[in-house]
């Protein structure tokens, strides 16, 4: 027996017809039905492993999910059934097509067994690429497990105010290149501001005191915008072609393009470093001008100059006209540098502006995890959030009251507009941001999608990315089982008493779509 | 000895169990039939708990057809059976006895470190 064992298979006492049959029986079993047994039970004993092995990701999801069901019920909306149901539909019949797949080696019929595996093969590559849109819209809108969940947009469509500032092209843009746009104040006003749609994310940092509009500018770049300084009382424009206006009082403003022409209320330090800018100041405290300097072994580019007209200059002695033209530059011979024309009149104010304005007081910035709140007509009084985003992170995970307020509005609205008060809703950080009037719970949950995720939604993607992620492992291991099963099936390797591996792996194929149709309404249509 | 002319029923030079082409046929319409219920049923508001239960007892009926057919479990060694069936029992166990305690967390408080929640005297107040 032990000699015989090291004879390579298909020797000629195990031939074809008759005895074991099929040269792949090998010797330590008895016979095809011992060998055809032994795999069989080895792959039931795989699969109960494999159902304990993914128990431990449905313990996770059902534990999570009865603890905060609101979780559920808002992030499995990002999901879309659509994608849901083809896959799962794929899965079914590649899961015919599997165990067809081994009635046809059961009875001989070569070409249909191949044309089995083949369907089953192409149903598991059509799943993984759905599986692979599904996976990079995901990606793209930074909707992802743990740290990484930081979504673009909420189900809702709604743009939401994200920590890292990467979401490309989502978010509202205030549109400089043609209709004119108007920079608004306040934290949540500035990120909305994309101000380089090609480069992701908002350039703009969530702070109240300082807004830098630094434009990256192509050739032809025109912009048109109106800032508000008693709300952000610094801004540097970086741009060309522009149209500011400039409205209360500005500590400090910088202007380093070419060709724009700025209009401006009161400035305390005003600073034009371009070229051909005309810059109107109904008061200013102290203007510089001049071109850019230039770089260190560079030579100045030829240059038109700036005209800066001041109505009112508040102290005479402070006005520093043309600051740098007093700097003697070695290239000024080749490159006569043309002085900038400055008008300001020759008089001292009676009063001073800047004495009066106040800046006003930082506003806070944060974003607030909430359940959405639903006027009942009993049921009237303050509902609570978490602030889970705050420039002060020593705010962060405060409690405060969103919705104190559940007064009948004045006018009944239409009722079949949910999205009729968004406006207000969507100010992140409003406190009021429960509608105001009886919903039914489709509206309630369109309502819902529309605001931002509460807290701890990360979680739920967490368990989506490992129990998709995994059950994506196991497609890709059944397209690479079946691919071989394919090659030895074309090569007439499978017979009437061999065909077992062709009958593990469809058992195996079940298991994959088995899970599937459990992962499918669990995370899919969640109601 | 493998002729095309083969019936349905276990015959003793074939190994394992050959299913029709009608029950293979017949299972993968039923199962996707199921998955068009599944997602229509989800779109009419029964109560969030009865719409679970609804989805829950479709996959479960899924999955039964899946193991009893597609996977000839119905036909198979009722060993292999037993090996399945426990398994799924005991995954059913871990679900089950994870959610035994799931009443026991309504109190829980988020945790912030600047204010850590006083320490409990006495026995928990009762609803």
């Amino acid at each position: 027996m032990s000699s015989e064992a090291h004879e390579p298979h298909g020797a000629d006492d195990h031939g074809h017809g008759h005895g074991h049959g099929s040269r792949f029986i090998q010797h330590h079993y008895d016979d095809a039905k011992h060998q055809f047994d032994s795999g069989k039970l080895g792959i039931w004993l795989f699969l109960a492993q494999e159902v304990l092995f993914f128990s431990a990701l449905f313990v996770a999801y059902v534990l999570y999910r009865n603890h905060h069901p609101e979780i559920y019920s808002y992030a499995h909306k990002w999901l879309q059934v659509k994608f849901g149901a083809i896959n799962t539909a794929v899965l079914i019949f590649s899961s015919l097509t599997a165990a067809w797949a081994v009635r046809a080696a059961q009875l001989a019929q070569p070409k249909r067994l191949i044309l089995c595996l083949a369907t089953t093969i192409a149903c598991a590559l059509t799943f993984l690429g759905i599986k692979y849109i599904e996976y990079s819209h995901k990606y793209h809108e930074q909707i992802l497990f743990g740290r990484y969940f930081d979504p673009c947009v909420s189900p809702g469509g709604v743009e939401l105010l994200t920590r890292s500032n990467e979401c490309a092209g989502t978010k509202t843009t205030v549109d400089f290149d043609e209709k004119g746009g108007t920079v608004k104040s306040g934290c949540f006003a500035e990120a909305d501001l994309d101000r380089d749609r090609d480069k992701p994310g908002v350039q703009a940092e969530c702070k109240v005191d300082e807004v830098h509009l630094e434009f990256y500018t192509p050739p032809t770049f025109k912009t048109s915008t109106n800032h508000d300084c008693t709300k952000v009382p610094i801004a540097n424009f970086v741009g060309n072609n522009g149209t500011y206006t400039l409205t209360g009082l500005c500590e400090s403003i910088i202007v380093k393009g070419d060709k724009n022409t700025v209009t401006i209320a009161s400035v305390k330090h005003l600073q034009v470093q371009g070229s051909d800018n005309h810059v109107a100041v109904k008061a200013a405290d102290l203007v510089e001008a001049g071109p850019v300097p230039p770089k260190e072994g560079e030579k100045p580019a030829p240059s038109t100059p700036n005209t800066i007209t001041v109505d009112k200059a508040v102290s005479v002695d402070k006005p520093k006209i043309g600051a740098t033209d007093s700097e003697v530059n070695a290239d000024e011979a080749e490159h006569p540098r043309e002085v900038n024309r400055v008008a300001i009149p020759n008089q001292c104010p009676e009063e001073n502006p800047f004495e009066e304005h106040k800046v006003e007081p930082k506003k806070p910035c944060w974003r607030v995890a909430y359940q959405p709140q639903v006027c009942k007509a009993d049921k009237v009084g303050p509902k609570y959030g978490i602030i889970v985003e705050y420039d002060d992170t020593s705010e962060r995970g405060r409690e405060i009251a969103i919705a104190a307020d559940c007064k009948k509005p004045d006018k009944a609205p239409d009722p079949g507009d949910v999205l009729a008060d968004k406006e207000q809703r969507l100010v992140l950080g409003q406190k009021l941001i429960a509608p105001t009037r009886e919903l039914t719970t489709e509206q309630e949950h369109e309502l819902e999608a529309a605001g931002p995720p509460p807290e701890h939604t990360n979680m739920f993607f967490s368990i989506y990315f490992a129990m998709t992620g995994l059950h994506g492992i196991h497609v890709l291991f059944g397209v690479g089982v079946f691919t071989w099963l394919l090659i030895r099936a074309i090569k007439g390797h499978f017979t009437p008493d061999y065909f077992g591996p062709v009958d593990y792996a469809a058992l195996y194929w079940h298991i994959v779509d088995l899970i599937w149709i459990f992962l499918f309404p669990l995370l899919y249509l969640i109601h | 000895m493998a002729s095309t002319e083969h019936h349905d029923d276990h015959d003793e030079n074939q190994l394992g169990h050959v299913a029709s082409i009608k029950v293979l046929v017949g299972t993968g319409g039923t199962l996707l039939v199921l998955t068009l219920v599944t997602v229509l049923a989800t779109r009419i508001d029964f109560g969030a708990n009865i719409n679970l239960g609804i989805a829950m007892a479709i996959a479960v009926l899924k999955a039964t057809l899946v193991i009893l057919f597609f996977m000839h479990l119905k036909y198979d060694k009722l060993f292999h059976a037993v090996v399945f069936v426990s398994a799924i029992l005991a995954a059913s166990l871990f679900v089950g006895f994870t959610l035994m305690d799931t009443s026991q967390y309504d109190q829980t408080n988020i945790w912030n470190p600047d204010k850590p929640p006083a320490a409990p005297i006495g026995p928990r107040a009762t609803q």
